[in-house]
């Protein structure tokens, strides 16, 4: 390779640049239309036994409506989350009850936010700065950091991003608290796409996350993305009734 | 005549000495374990009241809660030198005032993790607290240092921490953005019961900037009245007078803010509700320890009390048929059926006042020993006692309470025999054989 053509793939992209990047990561993963996922997500935390939770995750994302679903295992069958404005309802189905939560909430209990099985917002929600560039295994990156802009409300508010150069894919995340402490780091060894009718293009979405809990070490979780579907969902879908009914 | 009486009824007494003296001692029994187990009862509540009203509430607390979202409320109170200013105003009984930052996050160690309730003070301005803290390591000095922490000894065991580790308290800020701090612990204290299992106390600034509060904003303001049983009607004029005052004050509802977070977060209102409590609104939690003592004590006493009266019955009877003959000669000289009546209620009376007298005293005295040995009460009991060391608090009134409700109870138990006594015909009963 010329000397010139590996300094101009060295440069460091331009905000301009680094927010089109950001933009990139963001319509890639966008269906448009609605969103059903068969998603398998184990936890594993410190002085307790490993549990593998099996969930479905519904979207409509020119609503924004999102709603999970926990098929198994038994002990948290017909246990969901659904959003309905900025809330997050939380449903229990041993006493019946619903309870609000924050958009923030760990699901499950898990490392999971409720941000990593949703739409991604990045571009709205972040404000972006080129860092460099660094070799993550043998994929060449882009390191990018996102400060949360004025105003928004997110769980952390500074996030680093290391994105594949060749397909804009996000290989790791690392999220830091107010403090600047590192909370949490995600890897995303494995990204898949489908074609979205809807969208009439193609939609990418992470098959494999995992999750690292950099405050207590050993805590850490794994979801693998199964059975994507973006065809049409029920129109009355998104509604508490529906989450009920389907944990009876 | 009333000695009369009396020595009529003693003489009685004495005469079937042994069976007396067995429900004498019944009666001083029941009327001991009553006033044992109310003075173990009165000194859980003392216990509770000066640790707790130390160490999480005041006697009267000004809190309340803030929401920017109506599904997002935070324990705290904004404006709080101005509340303050006008509660002056209106509790005149009011001793001092202490701010009190609340919080709840996850402390995490190095080699362990538990949940903590944080309250940030001002150790400066609350000289109260180091009466009740009893610092087993380090220095609650260093509490005035910002980012340091003290814990209580099965805290600091449970963290595997000693003096000057540091760990991390994690925690979102009111917005949910995640925070951290870390913290260095400054000294570790002496268990206080149930209360020293989740609270942790640093200092109030440190606890602000974690959730990146404003100087003027804590969780609630703590007040120490003169005469703490005054708490009640303080509270209600409070609520009702800050109201007036232009303040959106909450309903009365006595429990602790804690258990209010999902009634609060589903009410459709956002900005500053103020909420006036007790202590005991906020200790209402911990209520059930003095609800069970009381109900053991209950039911004891029940089934204890149900046995001496069987057993005044039955010794009553006795006497009214030995006594038959001479109840009948006494009659057929002239006595009437209410003074029979009342010879009989008076042998009741006396036994039942000396028993309960005896018992009582002995009450008193196991009590006040048992407080003299100091002893150690066993680990798992602390929890629920609010305190190391088993400690009774006797009360001259409730003590001379409890012995005249005995009393009385053996008194009364005795009227269905005296009765029969009273009703006896005088011919029948001068041919009573037996």
């Amino acid at each position: 390779m010329p000397l010139f053509v590996a300094l101009l793939l060295a440069a460091p992209l331009t905000p301009a640049e680094t927010l089109e990047v950001v933009k990139t990561i963001d319509e890639r993963q966008r269906s448009s239309g609605d969103y059903k996922a068969l998603a398998y997500m184990e936890s594993k935390e410190k002085d307790k036994t490993d549990v593998v939770y099996e969930l479905v995750v519904y979207r409509r994302e020119q609503e924004q409506k999102f709603m999970i679903l926990f098929t198994k295992p038994k002990s948290e069958q017909g246990k969901g989350y659904l959003r309905i404005d900025k809330n997050l309802w939380m449903y229990d189905p041993t006493v019946g009850k619903w309870e609000r939560r924050t958009e923030r909430e760990r699901i499950g209990g898990t490392d999971t936010r409720r941000g990593d099985l949703d739409e991604s917002r990045l571009a709205q929600e972040y404000d972006a700065t080129f860092e460099g560039e660094e070799k993550l295994g043998s994929y060449q990156t882009w390191k990018i950091a996102l400060r949360v802009k004025e105003g928004v409300d997110v769980a952390f508010p500074v996030i680093r991003l290391q994105v594949d150069q060749a397909t804009s894919n996000v290989l790791k995340r690392q999220e830091l608290a107010l403090s600047g402490r590192l909370m949490r780091t995600s890897y995303y060894p494995r990204w898949k796409r489908v074609h979205s009718e809807s969208k009439a293009a193609d939609v990418w979405f992470p098959e494999e996350m995992r999750f690292f809990d950099e405050v207590e070490k050993a805590n850490s979780t794994l979801i693998l993305v199964k059975q994507i579907d973006l065809r049409p969902l029920d129109a009355n879908l998104f509604t508490k009734a529906w989450l009920e009914a389907k944990s009876r | 005549m009333i000695l009369v009486d009396l020595q009529i009824a003693a003489r009685n007494l004495a005469r079937h000495t042994k069976r007396n003296v067995f429900l004498g001692i019944a009666i001083a029994s029941v009327t001991g374990l009553l006033v044992l187990l109310g003075a173990l009862t009165a000194g859980i509540r003392t216990a509770m009241f000066e640790s707790a009203t130390t160490l999480m509430t005041g006697h009267v607390n000004v809190g309340g809660f803030y929401k920017i979202t109506s599904g997002t409320g935070a324990p705290m109170v904004t404006d709080a030198a101005k509340v303050l200013e006008r509660v002056r105003t209106h509790v005149p009984e009011l001793d001092y005032a202490a701010g009190r930052v609340r919080g709840f996050a996850k402390a995490v160690a190095d080699r362990s993790s538990m949940d903590v309730v944080l309250g940030g003070i001002d150790i400066v301005k609350e000289p109260q607290f180091r009466k009740v803290i009893r610092v087993l390591e380090g220095n609650l000095d260093e509490l005035a240092k910002p980012n340091t922490i003290l814990l209580f000894e099965d805290q600091a065991k449970r963290l595997e921490v000693k003096v000057g580790d540091a760990f991390t308290l994690v925690a979102p800020t009111q917005r949910g953005a995640s925070n951290t701090a870390d913290v260095r612990v400054a000294a570790i204290a002496r268990n206080v019961g149930l209360l020293s299992a989740w609270n942790a106390f640093l200092p109030a600034d440190t606890l602000r900037r974690f959730y990146e509060l404003k100087q003027d904003t804590t969780g609630a303001i703590h007040l120490y009245l003169r005469d703490a049983s005054k708490a009640g009607p303080v509270a209600a004029r409070l609520r009702e007078l800050l109201a007036k005052d232009g303040f959106r004050v909450m309903d009365a509802d006595p429990q602790a803010y804690f258990m209010k977070f999902q009634k609060v977060n589903s009410e459709d209102w956002t900005g500053q509700k103020l909420d006036v409590t007790t202590w005991e609104d906020e200790l209402s939690f911990m209520s059930w320890i003095l609800s069970g003592v009381s109900g053991l004590t209950g039911l004891l006493i029940f089934v204890l009390l149900v046995i001496v009266v069987i057993g005044i019955l039955n010794t009553l009877a006795i006497a009214i048929r030995e006594r038959t003959r001479e109840i009948g000669t006494l009659r057929a000289i002239g006595m009437q059926r209410r003074k029979v009546l009342w010879l009989f209620l008076l042998e009741s009376l006396l036994l039942g006042v000396s028993g309960t007298a005896a018992g009582a005293l002995i009450g008193a005295a196991i009590a006040a020993g048992l407080n003299a040995l100091h002893l150690a009460a066993p680990e798992g009991v602390q929890m629920f006692l609010l305190q190391q060391h088993l400690t009774l608090s006797l009360h001259a009134r409730d003590i001379a309470g409890n012995a005249l409700f005995i009393a009385a109870v053996t008194t009364v138990a005795s009227l269905f025999p005296a009765f029969r006594a009273a009703r006896l015909k005088p011919v029948t009963a001068m041919h009573h054989v037996g």
